[in-house]
């Protein structure tokens, strides 16, 4: 609970985090995220405990981070499906909050709007560029109780997410991308929100599944969670699992999330290094 | 990141208020204190271009792909590749589909729902410039006369809107062209097209129809300026603040043999002498440079990887 910011009001309380994000509510963003997500994995069984490198991209001013991880697996690997993936995202809240519509009614929280768009090219076959409505939907969800809404009363944020490639697990780095493209806008959380996915095929589970992966999982897990609070802000199960299981793949999932965290915390770090230096 | 080099306030209003307080409520005037310095506020001189960089592949999934930053205007393309049946009228021709997308990502002024005004403008403009110019053959795109040719669509999102889209677009359009990579077709049992990938290639059993011409020729590379006029002042490649406080703006395409290929000056209240449009295509012409010249370097960048 050490990265725990003040509620408004407690202004003395200065925490390290208001000083590591150097909150200034610049709000005309300049810079803006893309994450970039990758694994890779050595099909090593007994490398159980991984560890997640970070790599800046060197794409100019943009600020990604490029993850190639070891995470942790269990039962036996399936070495047909090994394969590294792909998947960029991009986040922007929208130039800060603006005045609420005229037409909604007082609330003295703030709002949260979130739109997630892909773009044409982002999938194998060519289709429209197209709003993907659940997954805006799940989006709000997961941000909306790691956003404090009260420091911002009669007034909205709206999220645009943009998927510039599709490569499996796309919600997870949708959540994680906008989660640090909000800290990079200077708007108050509770803590970064990461996400990661898991898929299940009868024993085995894979972290961070491709495309050809999800295609023919049998249940697949998310999980959305802010690490210093130890919570959990949205969690997905679908498909078949046994209890047993179910407790494994939170376990690991959890474990990924907090290294994720860390990640996106140090990108975050060294932006503000940058703008300030 | 604002330079206050050349501005000075005389008298009056200006001279008391501060220099941020002033762009906001005069930014006529404020540009114009900086003009007469022949300095912008970004501290750049007048015919000066921003900082551009090109980077070729940064959609691997895309057939080819290039993400542009001209200063802060970010724009990404891609092409992706469909085989596609061609008229009866010209059989041994593909074709190309440009489209230009301004999500609402890219900047204020856009409202989700709402689409952007310039962005079907852009679209068109560039599909004519790169018809028009010949820069690619329509005939490489065409895998069996009369039944098989490529479609490329050709997308590209701006990211960052700040100024200078179309230049940013076009450059983006040519990279993506240079980086296209057209992938091994061959035809099955039934006579239809079907993608070879790489690790099969080298089977016997399926002979690859387009063995050769793996990438496109571009003959003559397009590159585009735009310059904004206001009054004696030519300020070229502006921001997308000098596009909204000053309005006459001409956009000069030429290709790599300084040849021009279209010119627009879209209304604007300031008519234009002719000798003023001369020096907008001197400036084109040293930018042509340059960006050929970026391009030249990105490309042999990537044939090294």
């Amino acid at each position: 609970m050490v990265h725990r910011i003040p509620l408004r009001g407690t202004r003395q309380r200065r925490t390290i985090r208001q000083k590591e994000l150097q909150y200034s509510w610049r709000w005309q963003l300049e810079h803006w995220v893309p994450i970039h997500h990758r694994k890779a994995w050595n099909g090593d069984i007994n490398n159980r405990k991984g560890q997640i490198f970070k790599k800046l991209i060197g794409l100019d001013l943009m600020v990604g981070i490029s993850i190639s991880a070891d995470l942790p697996f269990s039962g036996q690997v399936l070495q047909a499906l090994h394969q590294v993936q792909h998947m960029l995202s991009l986040a922007r809240p929208r130039f800060g909050p603006r005045e609420s519509k005229k037409a909604m009614l007082y609330s003295d929280v703030g709002r949260l709007n979130c739109h997630v768009t892909y773009t044409t090219f982002s999938t194998p076959i060519r289709g429209q560029g197209f709003d993907n409505k659940e997954y805006s939907s799940m989006l709000h969800k997961a941000l909306e109780g790691a956003i404090i809404l009260e420091t911002f009363p009669k007034t909205t944020v709206d999220i645009f997410a943009l998927v510039l490639e599709s490569g499996g697990g796309d919600l997870p780095v949708i959540i994680s991308c906008a989660s640090l493209a909000i800290a990079d806008a200077g708007i108050m959380m509770y803590d970064l929100v990461s996400a990661v996915s898991l898929s299940c095929f009868g024993k085995n589970m894979v972290i961070d599944p491709t495309s050809e992966e999800e295609a023919c999982q049998d249940g697949s897990l998310m999980i959305t969670y802010m690490p210093s609070r130890n919570e959990v802000t949205q969690f997905t199960l679908t498909g078949e699992w046994s209890t047993a299981k179910i407790n494994e793949a939170m376990e690991l999932c959890l474990d990924a999330c907090s290294k994720l965290a860390d990640i996106l915390r140090s990108c975050l770090k060294e932006n503000a290094s940058e703008l300030t230096s | 990141m604002m330079s206050t080099k050349g501005y000075k306030p005389e008298s009056g209003l200006a001279a008391e208020i501060e220099v941020e307080a002033y762009r906001r409520l005069f930014p006529l005037q404020y540009y114009e204190c900086h003009l007469a310095e022949s300095v912008r506020p970004d501290s750049r001189a007048l015919g000066r271009a921003r900082d551009t960089t090109i980077a070729l592949g940064p959609v691997p999934s895309a057939d080819g792909s290039a993400l542009v930053k001209i200063g802060d205007t970010t724009v990404l393309a891609a092409i992706k590749l469909e085989v596609m049946t061609p008229s009866i009228d010209s059989p041994d021709v593909g074709s190309v589909a440009v489209d230009f997308q301004m999500p609402p990502i890219c900047s204020p002024v856009v409202r989700p729902g709402r689409p952007a005004e310039a962005a079907p403008v852009i679209a068109k403009q560039l599909s004519d410039v790169i018809m028009s110019s010949g820069m690619i053959n329509l005939k490489e795109l065409s895998l069996i006369s009369g039944k098989a040719a490529w479609m490329a669509y050709l997308d590209i999102y701006c990211l960052n809107a700040d100024g200078s889209l179309f230049d940013a677009a076009l450059l983006s359009a040519t990279a993506a062209f240079s980086h296209l990579q057209i992938p091994l077709v061959s035809l099955n049992d039934d006579g239809k097209l079907i993608t070879v990938s790489e690790e099969v290639k080298d089977k016997a059993a399926v002979e690859p129809v387009n063995k050769e011409n793996r990438k496109l020729t571009i003959a003559v590379v397009p590159f585009s300026l735009t310059c904004i006029v206001h009054g004696k002042y030519i300020l070229a490649d502006p921001t997308s603040e000098e596009e909204s406080v000053m309005d006459t703006h001409v956009t000069v395409v030429l290709d790599s043999k300084e040849r021009l290929v279209s010119l627009y000056k879209a209304g604007g209240a300031v008519l234009l002498h002719t000798s003023v449009v001369k020096d907008c295509i001197v400036l084109a012409k040293q930018r042509v440079e340059e960006l050929s010249e970026i391009l030249r370097e990105s490309l042999s960048a990537m044939e090294v990887d």
